[in-house]
């Protein structure tokens, strides 16, 4: 099966960095604090300490992430998005060794300026150490299924129409991207869209086009089967 | 063709069903075996909801939502195998030692790259204090010229020998995976990191043994140089690996000659970074420990020995002829 995993942009990416940064920033106070008033005695070695933690934090947190959480750091979780091998795989721990060195690449100059660079080059959005290690980032959706339309047309009123209206699929997309926002819109933005569409369509089938909101409702309803049924 | 809310209507359970399966915030694995199966099952009956959806043309938004759920689906029932030690062993026992004599060449050119200029600062700085000067920062001189003064007779203090430990963990493999990381510039940054790092080294010996503490400060980098500064040329030499890679692509496209040589890059930087964690081993312990100075040396003599039949050895036997 085909499935479209749609790869994150870097505003999403970014954000999610920036929730990770934080988190290493705050683990990273915590230990200073408790090394500042718990290591007076045994200054030398917990600097050593303190120090090995700052290493792990800054080279290690990613790879541990993504190999503990199967692709994404917290930061990532939050928004979403996980680290995929290129072909849907999960990602080994070669690869997230490998995509999260090469962060130390896509930082420079400064702030992932070539990470963008590359992402925007890239059709994928990929920066260098994705390319590298053949990983994407990909936004998890979790879409929800809205409630079926529900129109009140009675059969005469469908009858009107032919049985199979001769409307495209994308005409008819935009049909239901309409309908499902006529409650959230004006009454005079609802005709001026309506207008839009509701016209040609009319001529089309040899329909006065007096209403036009209505008449997308029925043709809409005439296609999907619904509300064949009148209510009573 | 049935109506889209009818099927919506009839199918819709069990996408509920297998969402709430996803959502149990446990790894699927952890749960029990019904309902793995059970969340198997409905991700194949998904995987058939979906193709009708798209053949049907049924509206955007409810493939969105499929697209999105077979995709979680996804995820969540192909799990990477989780690591196994004995691979992971055998990347440094085999894996590395191989990949490294396959690319003696390029180790060969980083070796020189870093060599080169440490040769160059050292002459220098050993024949006059201003050349020193204007590599090393005056408030860098004044620091060495006091930490080696003294040599190791007394040792150092447990306490300090940690904190110089953590500090070269952080400080010296950060520069290697940065020596590293920075090839992907077609080699530029790594070039520039073995000259640089190659150069500072050179001068800093250069500088000390002019100040006369030549026996201390030998005695003390003796111990470690044989990992560190291999490390840090094989990161080198991955690093100039990474940015060949993108040049001579031997026919394939650039990327597909990146990808093709992931793997090995990767091997390489994990081995470096291994030897780098054994030297800051012997940097923060060994080296600055009270040893008399023969033994040190004898020592030294030990772990280049080690090192090179390590490196030129391991995984040689069964290794596959190319």
């Amino acid at each position: 099966v085909r499935f479209g995993l749609p790869v994150a942009g870097p505003g999403r990416r970014a954000a999610a960095w920036m929730i990770d940064a934080a988190i290493r920033a705050a683990i990273a106070g915590v230990v200073i604090l408790c090394a500042v008033i718990g290591g007076l005695a045994t200054k030398g070695a917990t600097q050593g300490i303190v120090l090995l933690i700052l290493f792990v934090l800054e080279w290690g947190y990613y790879l541990f992430c993504e190999t503990l959480f199967a692709g994404s750091s917290p930061g990532k979780r939050a928004l979403g998005l996980r680290v995929i091998k290129e072909g849907g795989f999960p990602i080994t721990l070669l690869d997230s060794f490998l995509r999260n060195l090469l962060r130390a690449a896509d930082f420079l100059p400064f702030g992932f300026a070539l990470g963008v660079i590359a992402m925007t080059i890239d059709g994928r959005c990929r920066r260098l150490g994705d390319l590298v290690a053949g990983t994407l980032v990909v936004v998890e959706e979790r879409a929800r299924v809205g409630q079926p339309l529900a129109f009140h047309f009675s059969p005469e009123e469908l009858e009107t129409l032919p049985r199979r209206p001769p409307v495209s699929a994308d005409e008819l997309e935009a049909i239901e991207l309409f309908l499902r926002r006529t409650g959230t819109l004006s009454l005079a933005r609802e005709a001026e869209l309506a207008q839009m569409l509701a016209p040609r369509l009319a001529a089309r089938m040899g329909l006065p086009d007096d209403k036009s909101a209505r008449l997308l409702a029925l043709i809409y309803a005439r296609v999907r089967g619904t509300g064949a049924v009148a209510k009573p | 063709m049935i109506a889209q809310d009818q099927f919506v209507a009839a199918r819709r359970a069990e996408w509920e069903e297998l969402e709430r399966l996803l959502g149990k915030g446990k790894r699927l694995h952890a749960l029990p075996p019904s309902e793995i199966s059970r969340a198997a099952a409905l991700y194949r009956a998904l995987c058939a909801d979906l193709m009708r959806a798209r053949a049907a043309r049924y509206a955007h938004e409810l493939t969105t939502y499929l697209d999105g759920l077979a995709s979680r689906a996804h995820n969540a029932l192909y799990v990477a195998p989780p690591p196994r030690w004995d691979v992971a062993l055998a990347l440094f026992t085999r894996d590395f030692p191989r990949t490294l004599r396959r690319r003696a060449r390029l180790l060969l050119v980083a070796a020189l790259l870093f060599l080169a200029p440490g040769l160059f600062g050292f002459v220098g700085a050993l024949r006059s204090a201003e050349f020193a000067a204007r590599v090393l920062p005056e408030a860098t001189l004044v620091e060495l010229d006091k930490a080696y003064a003294k040599g190791f007779d007394e040792g150092r203090d447990a306490g300090s020998d940690g904190a110089m430990f953590g500090f070269y963990v952080w400080n010296n493999v950060g520069i290697a995976f940065r020596c590293f990381a920075t090839g992907i510039l077609f080699g530029l940054g790594s070039v520039f990191f073995l000259l640089y790092n190659g150069l500072v080294i050179g001068t800093v010996l250069g500088a000390v043994m002019r100040a006369g503490h030549g026996r201390n400060i030998l005695t003390f980098i003796v111990g470690h140089a044989p990992f560190e500064l291999t490390a840090i040329v094989i990161a080198g030499a991955a690093g100039l690996q990474l940015g060949l890679a993108l040049i001579d692509t031997g026919g394939r496209t650039r990327l597909g000659s990146l990808r093709a040589q992931a793997r090995e890059i990767g091997v390489l930087v994990a081995g470096a970074a291994a030897m780098l964690a054994v030297a800051a081993v012997v940097e923060g312990f060994w080296s600055p420990s009270s040893v008399p100075a023969p033994i040190k040396w004898a020592v030294a003599a030990g772990n280049a020995l080690a090192v090179a039949l390590y490196l030129g050895g391991a995984g040689r036997a069964r290794e596959p002829r190319s």
